[in-house]
């Protein structure tokens, strides 16, 4: 008894670690005044007004899904076609990808960043591309476990062969079987990655900086000039992030029953 | 000229040699199986003649043409996978219709042969369902339906019922029979089930190591076992030395055979006019459904298959006299 009430109690102090900060920040970006009491004086929709119509914000809110819809669109088109075919075809190699996927995760962004300037300012191709072409490299790992689980989940090597089979061509059978089928695995990975270029901030700053500034760059400029601004734009960012969220969870519960999406 | 012809066949993956000089001649109608352990290379010829996996060596002809160079899509080949492979996005109606489709038959036709395939594997009512809403037994109908609906020139089963319980496997054994025989299709079935390939087959080949050890009916691979894999695997055959065997029966046996086959039904209580006596001390007796398996210890362990209604139960520990047909006594090679 007295075990379980430390448990509870340890699991409370987690609970409360993990969403206080959450709840004070929203909290701060619908206060209108919040400095010597513990609730918030009043409540207001002020701030969240006045960043809507900041078109500094508008524009980094569109650079920001820019970049990582343009990233997540990259690696759709380039990365899920070549992981389609080893994944089905040439099995033996994904111990490749698999290598890459580690490495993702091994280079601290601080250090891509330094490498990514000290190899590509003298090329003359511009940062912002750099940036898109590290960000695409940096969902891989998403991309790849989100497909690989959704080809393998249905044994996509033998519905391929058996609609070859009934007189379907490989492009047939991929487009009306393995598409419909693995899409949703495919488009939780593609939001779970976008969700995580969104939140992106060390590479985007160091290599790019304000010169493109996205949603990230504006918020830490607004850190020292208005905290319920910067709390407004957190509360933003957490919106989407929780809207994305319920979306993968919608689209994960669906495939594992009936996929009539 | 046969219907299908498998001439020479090799198989390699890099070193492992994975089918060895597979010569097959299949007519027209034949219910055909491939049986063996697994790993023999059963499922690889049938992937061979579907198209999906390429021979090392050696040629496959299908009513006298050469496959070689004929991609899956148009050797109109069907297949029925152990996992039945059914479109999870699709109703069971899509996935019966889809060959249709992609021969392009008009929809009307479509309409009448779903129909028509659905009342066969009694699916009807199950038309709208989908893949995943179905047990095990109705998936396994539905992927036949949809290899038979487009009529292939012959249909390879690979393994489909081994996913199923005992019961419902031998009503669809019975089904798939009854179908092959309404449509007088060429059917190939890979199975490592003995009983199920002697249910079904008109011949049937049985493999060891990826080649092809014996084919025959299913009468005379079981009575007729060429070697001791082959006794082994096709029932509970008492295989024994000659040395212990002759000194069981106080005689010579004839031939040259190293190694001798027994099958247990042929063992006996009664003694009947020329045959072979030999003694044993019963050990152990089991019941499998209407058969009592009694196992007895002479010279060697040697077991006697009785049917329970007629059968004499054997006290255990106590020796009795047995008997077996000179006839049922095999030669191996």
């Amino acid at each position: 008894m007295k075990k379980r009430g430390f448990a509870d109690f340890f699991f409370l102090f987690f609970v409360l670690y993990l969403v206080l900060p959450i709840v004070a920040t929203t909290l701060y970006a619908f206060s209108s005044k919040w400095n010597k009491t513990i609730l918030p004086e009043g409540l207001t929709f002020k701030w969240l007004a006045t960043l809507f119509q900041d078109a500094e914000f508008i524009q980094a809110f569109g650079r920001s899904v820019l970049l990582s819809g343009g990233a997540v669109g990259v690696a759709m088109f380039v990365i899920v076609p070549a992981i389609f075919v080893i994944v089905l075809y040439f099995p033996q190699y994904e111990k490749f990808i698999q290598v890459a996927v580690v490495m993702v995760y091994s280079f601290p962004g601080v250090i891509l960043a330094v490498g990514l300037i000290r190899v590509y300012t003298t090329v003359g191709v511009p940062m912002i591309l750099v940036v898109l072409g590290a960000y695409v490299i940096g969902i891989l790992p998403y991309i790849y476990q989100g497909t690989r689980n959704s080809l393998r989940s249905v044994d996509a090597r033998q519905l391929l062969d058996a609609a070859q089979l009934l007189g379907a061509s490989k492009r047939q059978a991929f487009m009306t079987i393995l598409l419909p089928t693995v899409y949703p695995g495919l488009f939780a990975g593609a939001l779970l990655s976008f969700s995580v270029l969104f939140g992106e901030f060390v590479l985007i700053n160091l290599v790019v900086g304000s010169r493109f500034e996205t949603v990230q760059i504006y918020l830490m400029k607004k850190l020292s000039s208005s905290g319920h601004i910067a709390s407004a734009v957190v509360f933003i960012y957490l919106v989407l992030m929780g809207l994305l969220t319920f979306v993968i969870a919608l689209l994960t519960k669906r495939s594992k029953g009936v996929t009539n999406i | 000229m046969s219907y299908i012809v498998i001439e020479g066949l090799h198989k390699k993956y890099g070193h492992s040699t994975v089918l060895s000089n597979i010569d097959m001649r299949i007519e027209q109608g034949e219910f055909i199986t491939l049986l063996g352990p697994s790993g023999c290379g059963k499922s690889t010829i049938l992937r061979i003649v579907a198209g999906l996996t390429d021979a090392t060596a050696g040629c496959i002809q299908i009513e006298g043409k050469d496959m070689h160079d004929i991609q899956p899509k148009d050797r109109q080949v069907g297949m029925v996978f152990q996992s039945y492979a059914l479109f999870p996005n699709m109703t069971v109606k899509e996935n019966v219709a889809f060959g249709l489709h992609m021969q392009k038959v008009n929809n009307a036709e479509i309409e009448q042969r779903v129909q028509e395939i659905l009342g066969i594997v009694h699916l009807t009512e199950k038309a709208n369902a989908y893949p995943k809403e179905l047990s095990g037994g109705q998936q396994q109908r539905v992927a036949l339906a949809r290899a038979l609906i487009v009529r292939p020139k012959v249909l390879l089963l690979d393994e489909p019922l081994s996913a199923l319980d005992a019961q419902i496997r031998k009503k669809l054994q019975e089904d798939l029979r009854a179908i092959q025989r309404q449509l007088n299709m060429t059917m190939i079935l890979v199975t490592h089930d003995q009983e199920e390939a002697m249910a079904v087959s008109d011949k049937i080949f049985v493999m060891s190591n990826g080649e092809i050890a014996q084919s025959g009916t299913p009468t005379a691979i079981y009575t007729k076992p060429e070697s001791e894999f082959i006794a082994n695997f096709i029932g509970h055959y008492n295989v024994l030395p000659r040395q212990v065997l002759e000194k069981m029966i106080g005689g010579v046996l004839p031939g040259d055979g190293l190694k001798f086959a027994i099958r247990p039904e042929a063992i006996h209580a009664q003694a009947m006019e020329g045959d072979i006596c030999f003694s044993g001390v019963a050990k152990q007796s089991l019941m499998s459904g209407n058969v009592i398996r009694t196992t007895f210890e002479g010279e060697c362990m040697f077991t006697m298959e009785q049917l329970h209604q007629r059968g004499q139960l054997f006290e255990i520990g106590k020796k009795y006299e047995c008997y077996v047909a000179k006839e049922d006594v095999i030669a191996l090679s």
